[in-house]
């Protein structure tokens, strides 16, 4: 993993020869031990991770898992040693969850539409607060939701923009220029899917929110957990671009 | 866009200085990191809420455990197709639409729409475990057609 340069390449240089002596040993010692303990904490925040998108009541064990890789990290960052903020860990974890998530979700309503555990789900879901994936579900040629556009979307975001962003996310936990900049564009392409999304919801909103258990507030309260990439567009414009090696 | 680096900073009226700052944040967007961290965390925690327990919630609202998950698709798609004679083909022939064969609700036509350019689903709103309540009545309703005397 390439670390934050911030110190070693726009520092004056008298931060590094502080550093040094404050720790333990020489300057490379220090990024050695910075190394091993970004290393420790992301073995527990990829294993948090990894339990969290996987869904279901495996979630709730990844959430400890997480929060622990996370405490190591930021322990790690107050001793002094030379780890990833903590900003780019969570935008760069969250957002492989949040396409992971929406990945899984649109793979399965798409191939996997004929399972029962997935008819249940999804069809009780979409009675519970959105109708598209309740009307005629399992009658379109390809099976799965059939509200109008919603194939269109699942297309275009399982193909093109989750797994760009999740490719971006990680050279972004890698601390590497282009990972920041494509997790811009891939956030970017978000916002896009967002209002496209919403817009078409709108025009069909009797398919969508006729006689569903919880209309629009219910896919609101739902959905608006998934704006994480959200969040990270304005950190990713105001971060401090030294810290990402070309 | 150039953005001043913490080496550049100096510390404002004594107060704290860019020490402090994770690196990559400046003091000038120091206040919106912080936010922005919370909302992250916000997001985190109610991902995890929501993947735990949106199966058990759905399975609860819709019947479980007294109706099995097949019992609960069958009475969806009944309820989808206002159809009481489906039930949902479990297991299904593997491999199943899309990647050979039909959808199973592709011949079926008893779904009730007011249709038109913006159609409007005309299936009734299913409040809590409802289905228990119309799979019971449609068995109980069934029995007496066939004469078949209810469980003492």
């Amino acid at each position: 993993m390439n670390l934050p340069l911030m110190n070693r390449r726009s520092g004056d240089g008298k931060k590094r020869v502080t550093s040094s002596v404050a720790g333990s040993g020489t300057v490379d010692d220090r990024y050695e031990e910075g190394r091993l303990a970004q290393r420790q904490a992301d073995k527990w925040l990829i294993a948090g991770a990894l339990l969290i998108g996987a869904n279901g009541v495996a979630g709730t064990l990844g959430l400890p898992l997480f929060l622990w890789g996370l405490k190591l990290q930021r322990d790690a960052s107050k001793a002094g040693l030379t780890v990833r903020p903590i900003m780019v860990t969570l935008i760069g974890y969250l957002v492989i969850v949040d396409a992971g998530l929406n990945l899984q979700g649109w793979i399965l309503d798409m191939v996997a539409n004929h399972s029962l555990i997935y008819r249940v789900l999804y069809t009780a879901i979409g009675n519970v607060m959105d109708g598209g994936y309740f009307w005629h579900y399992n009658q379109l040629w390809i099976g799965g939701a059939a509200a109008p556009g919603e194939k269109g979307w699942e297309f275009a975001c399982i193909l093109v923009v989750f797994p760009m962003r999740i490719a971006a996310a990680i050279a972004f936990l890698q601390m590497k220029r282009w990972g920041q900049q494509w997790l811009l564009v891939t956030c970017w392409f978000g916002v896009v899917i967002w209002v496209g999304y919403v817009m078409n919801m709108t025009e069909y909103a009797d398919v969508r929110y006729a006689h569903v258990v919880f209309p629009v507030l219910g896919w609101w309260i739902f959905d608006i957990m998934y704006i994480t990439p959200f969040l990270a567009i304005p950190y990713l414009h105001t971060v401090n671009r030294d810290i990402f090696s070309e | 866009m150039s953005t001043p680096t913490a080496g550049q900073q100096s510390p404002a009226n004594g107060k704290s200085t860019d020490e402090d700052l994770a690196p990559g944040t400046t003091k000038q967007w120091a206040g919106l990191h912080k936010w922005l961290k919370r909302g992250l965390m916000v997001c985190l925690v109610g991902l995890v809420i929501e993947g735990s327990f949106d199966l058990p919630f759905l399975a609860i609202w819709y019947g479980w455990p007294t109706l099995s998950m097949h019992d609960i698709c069958s009475e969806l798609m009944k309820v989808r197709y206002n159809n009481e004679s489906l039930e949902c083909q479990y297991p299904y022939r593997f491999p199943g639409p899309p990647l050979s064969g039909a959808p199973e609700a592709a011949a079926v036509d008893t779904a009730r729409d007011k249709w038109g350019i913006q159609p409007v689903p005309e299936y009734p709103r299913l409040g809590f475990r409802e289905l228990v309540r119309m799979h019971d009545e449609r068995i109980a309703r069934q029995n007496a057609a066939n004469n078949i005397a209810p469980h003492p």
